[in-house]
């Protein structure tokens, strides 16, 4: 079975390609269930909203201060 | 193929286990045990040797006839039979036919119970009609036939819905079954039926969202979720993923992963940015010089990593929305210009040349020319990502001396 089996499978994935999700949600178990935890939150709130500061002394901007200074002085 | 030689007698005496098991579990309302029985694709030792001694007994149908006991549920013992011998036969097509016929007689039993007793074996059962219907497509699909069985499954699950979804006990299975047909219409990509089972669990009043079990809410926050990010509803689909993500099991690192992989972009789109070890702990690196070009002004390394990443942007269909990051990226740079120049030159620095612009642009590799670059800097003004006014005959922004550039503060770029 396994030789015939073989050259299906390439027009099995082109057509197959169609459906897909690659995302698709595991399942949880049915009878499964968890409470909230605290530790829940530090797990998965890592996010800051305070990123946009005013510091220009990175790599990035000292390199743009250069450049626009060089600029500045050509015209 | 495995299973080997099994005696008649066995085959007699493994079918009739398996007929009481049934009956006890129904008269015994046990849910747990029915749904054992009826979990066709969990490959169990159990149900295995069961289509085994099927195959090798083949009139399994004269046991179930002949004692009362079990010919009250023929309807649904004689297809969920054909269903397991053709399973083990690899012969999914039939398989799924024969299961599809048993789940039929089994929701019109499960009407008649009037307790919820069953909703496990229910559950069970519109799992395994989903599964069983992507294994028979991908078969009717490798023999050229046209794959019709999973939006079969995706009609038979809305039947189960209705019956759930009225008043009384049952209606707390609802949200799982649309959970399992929010799984067939994203893979099938007709996520737009969808919106008339949201509806029904958003509007009814017979549903109290919270008293639903936190499995199936996780669940269906997730493609909700991901259903308003592609609605580009981006408060939403935060509050939905935000909630997906702060119940969601720890120990389900796959599905926190999943509902990251959206939610950070449109986290990102209101201007909240991940920590980096929140993207390195969940392999979510795609994402890394994004948030990069993001702190920096950067928009050469924005370009770069939408390109690197495009085919899996493209595939989760977050790709537009982190391509509009863009604005974001131009009032970075604008800020970071404005504060070097401040630095130099404080009397002048609200006021910035477009040339300078055009400078820093061709320094990012990006060809503009002050035209270009005049018509973002208005795109950011009308956008309200920077406050101040345009002279045009001088070419040069005059940047407001409150608040030049207002941050997003959770809220998305206005439309």
């Amino acid at each position: 079975m396994a030789t015939t089996e073989q050259p299906k499978a390439a027009a099995e994935d082109a057509k197959i390609d169609l459906f897909e999700d690659d995302d698709e949600f595991e399942e949880f178990e049915i009878d499964q269930d968890w409470e909230d935890k605290e530790e829940a939150k530090e797990v998965t709130q890592q996010w800051e909203d305070d990123w946009d500061d005013d510091d220009v002394n990175d790599d990035f901007s000292l390199q743009l201060r250069r450049e626009l200074e060089n600029n500045n002085e050509k015209s | 193929m495995s299973g080997g030689y099994m005696s008649m007698g066995e085959a007699h005496r493994r079918i009739l286990e398996y007929l009481n098991r049934f009956s006890d579990a129904v008269s015994s309302q046990d849910g747990k045990s029915l749904s054992r029985l009826l979990s066709i694709s969990s490959d169990s030792h159990h149900l295995l040797s069961l289509a085994d001694a099927l195959n090798t007994f083949q009139d399994a149908n004269r046991l179930i006839r002949q004692s009362d006991e079990y010919s009250q549920y023929a309807d649904i013992l004689l297809p969920v039979f054909r269903a397991f011998q053709s399973y083990r036969l690899r012969n999914l097509v039939e398989s799924y036919q024969a299961f599809e016929k048993a789940a039929n007689a089994f929701i019109q039993e499960f009407r008649n119970w009037e307790s919820a007793w069953a909703l496990e074996a229910l559950y069970v059962l519109t799992f395994e009609i989903r599964i069983l219907a992507e294994r028979a497509d991908r078969e009717l699909a490798s023999n050229g036939k046209t794959p019709e069985k999973l939006k079969g499954a995706g009609s038979l699950l809305m039947k189960v819905f209705s019956t759930l979804a009225g008043k009384g006990p049952k209606r707390v299975g609802a949200l799982h079954v649309t959970c399992q047909l929010f799984k067939i219409y994203f893979k099938l990509g007709t996520v737009h039926l969808c919106r008339s089972v949201i509806r029904s669990i958003e509007t009814a009043r017979i549903f109290d969202f919270e008293e639903f079990p936190v499995r199936d809410k996780v669940t269906y926050m997730y493609y909700t979720g991901r259903l308003e990010v592609y609605n580009e509803n981006f408060p939403a689909a935060d509050q939905k993923l935000s909630y997906a993500l702060t119940h969601c099991d720890l120990r389900k690192e796959a599905n926190l992963r999943m509902i990251l992989k959206y939610l950070i972009p449109v986290k990102l789109s209101i201007g909240i940015l991940p920590k980096a070890l929140l993207l390195e702990n969940y392999n979510l690196n795609e994402y890394s010089n994004i948030v990069l070009a993001l702190k920096r002004g950067d928009l050469r390394l924005l370009r770069h990593a939408l390109l690197e990443h495009e085919d899996r942007f493209l595939r989760s269909g977050v790709y537009l929305v982190l391509e509009k990051l863009e604005l974001q990226v131009y009032q970075r740079l604008l800020k970071k210009i404005h504060i070097i120049q401040k630095q130099k030159d404080p009397s002048k620095a609200h006021q910035i040349k477009l040339e300078i612009i055009v400078k820093a642009m061709k320094w990012l590799e990006i060809d503009m020319d002050v035209d270009e670059v005049e018509c973002i800097m208005s795109i950011l003004i009308y956008k309200n990502l920077v406050k101040g006014y345009f002279a045009h005959k001088s070419k040069v922004v005059v940047l407001s001396k409150q608040d030049p550039f207002p941050k997003l503060n959770g809220k998305p770029i206005s439309s």
